[in-house]
């Protein structure tokens, strides 16, 4: 009789697969793309105030170049235009006249001419860098040896001026320092050409630099670019397979518990009928044996003794067998059917407990398949049996309906309840369990002091009604 | 004296040879036939056309409730006599319904078979003790739990003698003339009866009787 719970049991080690191992956690490939975006934002970032920052020095460099260039040139052409205007003053005052009054003025103009000369080349001196000052300096050196032999024209003798040849001398140091004038030019204009070269040339290397940093971060980008999508992808995979392997765990626990469910079911069934058919019924045959005897003859009053107690005995059993055998699994479920078997429940709770149970069926065709008709059984004797345990209540109301598409149980009492939220006990867990392997829904509603409220919905397929109670 | 003819239909042989051994010690019975599942109990019936059929409720291929239908619908006076492990009043009821005079529990069978004879012979109701005192008990208690006041105290003297008189399983024709009344006057009290216990078959009249101790 126990072969069943065998067979079961071999199944059951079957669907108990194994979990495959965790894969290693892994750190590394979000970190290194971390690293790479702020990388990648850093040379972008880089380049961006780099480039500005060179364009502005280039252009402010190339700025001060043409400055210093023209201010030379401008100092040059302003010496050039002294030497000029000091030699036609040199050149009236020879040809002209020599009277002291009209000698004054052209010394004045003079002197005037010298001043505005040496302060512009003085001005440009103090401009100039350490390195640039020679040429400007020998400038200045014979510009005023050229105002001196100038001046003297006007302040020498008749005499001394023909002994001294001093307009020569004059005229010499005037060409001197107008040759001179024009080689600090070409050499400004060397300076100048050089700065510019300078300036193109940092501007190649600016460009050269941008041209790398640039190269640079689009390669970063497109290597991180990959390994993101690659990254998500293998993410994108992961994440999937880890569904698939719960859809499947859970699909595997649901499958391993009906077979509990089942093998449950079937187990008491068999005990049931073994207890009730087997041992019952020979007991049941020995009393009548027993009951022959006595009265077959005259036996001796101490024989008649032996066999009342052996009666007692055998009697007490049967009552223990069938007992047994209806707990484990009443026999009217599948004589008589649901409701018959729910009364009966009923009825035993009431002459053991005290516990009043209405059932209620007025709605109900009473031919569920034996599946669903289990299920109602037992999730009543649970709540009988919570009714009675826990939540000490006086009166259960079983409503029992149904319609062409589904089963509709109420279960309601009036015991002290409990906190529905919070605690769930296994005997929830097993009704719970069973509606939910067939498709239905399970509700507890309870709060302390306001008794307990199920609710089961169980779906109905319609081909497998007519296998319900065999009448 | 005509010798009363039964029918044993029992699936566990060392049952029906245990009532057959108790049956055949007496000189006014007569064992005609032995069935082991609720098929061939129909079958042997209507062949044997016995007075009284000893019947499992559960038996293999057909149980004994509806084998007992089957039989009542070819010969409605063969008596039935169930038999059965079970107490309760689901098995009671069923069986009644079923057309039934006697309900017998297998472990009270061997005291109790040959009374049940009698009565159901004489066109009367059998119940076990057992089960009659299952009833009466369930009946008391959840009237206790329910605080509900007992039918019964609603039905009139006349109503309480036609109940029992009905339950006992006499016709209203028997009744009427038991108690020197019209048949009409029994139909109307009986009526009144169901109405006020919130009865509605015969069956249900047989076991609010026996729920009361109305009848043994």
């Amino acid at each position: 009789m126990l072969s069943h719970s065998a067979s079961n049991g071999d199944s059951r080690h079957a669907a108990l697969a194994s979990p495959p191992p965790l894969p290693p956690r892994r750190i590394g490939p979000r970190t290194a793309m971390i690293l790479g975006f702020c990388a990648l934002l850093g040379l972008m970032a880089f380049l961006y105030f780099d480039s500005i920052h060179t364009l502005n020095q280039l252009e402010a460099a190339s700025a001060r170049v043409r400055q210093q260039f023209l201010s030379r040139e401008n100092t040059l052409r302003d010496v050039r235009f002294s030497l000029y205007e000091s030699g036609n003053i040199l050149r009236e005052y020879a040809l002209l006249n020599t009277d002291p009054a009209t000698r004054d003025s052209y010394l004045r103009q003079l002197h005037e001419l010298r001043g505005s000369a040496n302060s512009t080349i003085e001005a440009c001196l103090a401009s100039l860098p350490h390195e640039q000052k020679p040429p400007f300096e020998k400038l200045a050196d014979e510009l005023s040896s050229y105002w001196l032999l100038a001046e003297r024209i006007f302040v020498a003798s008749p005499s001394a001026k023909t002994a001294l040849s001093l307009p020569n001398l004059a005229l010499a140091q005037h060409a001197t320092v107008l040759s001179l004038t024009r080689e600090v030019s070409t050499i400004n204009e060397i300076d100048f050409r050089e700065a510019e070269r300078e300036i193109s040339g940092a501007f190649a290397q600016t460009r050269h630099r941008i041209q790398v940093v640039g190269s640079v971060a689009f390669l970063l980008g497109v290597l991180l670019t990959a390994s993101t999508i690659l990254y998500v992808s293998r993410l994108e995979q992961h994440a999937r397979e880890k569904y698939e392997e719960s859809l499947r765990s859970e699909r595997e626990l649901k499958e391993l518990s009906k077979r509990l469910v089942d093998a449950q079911e079937q187990e008491r069934r068999a005990i049931a009928r073994e207890l009730h058919d087997q041992v019952g019924q020979s007991l049941t045959a020995l009393l009548m044996d027993v009951q022959n005897i006595s009265d077959a003859s005259q036996p001796p009053p101490s024989f008649t003794d032996g066999l009342r107690k052996i009666k007692i005995l055998a009697e007490e059993c049967v009552a223990e067998v069938r007992n047994m055998a209806l707990l484990l699994r009443p026999s009217m479920l599948d004589d008589l059917g649901l409701i018959a078997a729910l009364q009966w429940q009923g009825r035993e709770a009431s002459r053991r407990y005290g516990l009043v149970v209405d059932i209620i069926d007025d709605h109900f065709a009473d031919n569920l398949p034996e599946e669903h008709r289990t299920c109602v059984y037992r999730i009543v004797q649970e709540a009988i049996h919570n009714c009675v345990k826990h939540a000490h209540a006086h009166h259960l109301r079983v409503v029992v309906e149904d319609d062409s598409d589904r089963l509709i149980l109420a279960i309601e009492d009036d015991g002290v309840g409990f906190d529905a939220r919070r605690h769930r006990g296994m005997g929830f867990l097993g009704m719970h369990e069973r509606v939910t392997r067939l498709g239905g829904v399970f509700q507890v509603d309870s709060a302390p002091g306001r008794g307990t409220r199920l609710h089961v919905e169980l779906p109905l397929a319609t081909p497998t009604r007519a296998e319900g109670v065999a009448s | 004296m005509k010798r009363l003819r039964v029918l044993l239909a029992d699936d566990h042989s060392v049952m029906r040879s245990g009532l057959r051994a108790l049956l055949e010690r007496q000189q006014n019975l007569e064992v005609v036939g032995e069935a082991d599942n609720g098929r061939d109990a129909v079958s042997l019936s209507s062949s044997l056309s016995p007075d009284v059929v000893v019947m499992d409720v559960a038996m293999p291929v057909l149980n004994g409730i509806e084998a007992a239908k089957s039989i009542l619908k070819q010969t409605p006076s063969t008596c039935i006599v169930m038999l059965s492990m079970h107490s309760d009043e689901s098995y009671v009821m069923r069986s009644l319904n079923a057309g039934a005079r006697g309900y017998l529990l297998k472990d009270s069978a061997a005291s109790e078979l040959l009374s049940a004879l009698d009565a159901v012979s004489r066109g009367k109701s059998f119940f076990s003790s057992a089960v009659r005192k299952l009833l009466a008990e369930d009946y008391i208690r959840v009237l206790r739990q329910k605080g509900i006041v007992d039918s019964y105290e609603l039905l009139t003297a006349r109503e309480r003698e036609i109940l029992q008189l009905l339950a006992e399983g006499k016709t209203n024709k028997e009744v009427a003339s038991d108690l020197n009344i019209s048949p009409y006057t029994v139909e109307t009290h009986r009526g009144h009866i169901l109405e006020k216990l919130g009865l509605h078959t015969p069956a249900e009249l047989i076991l609010y009787a026996v729920r009361k101790g109305i009848i043994h």
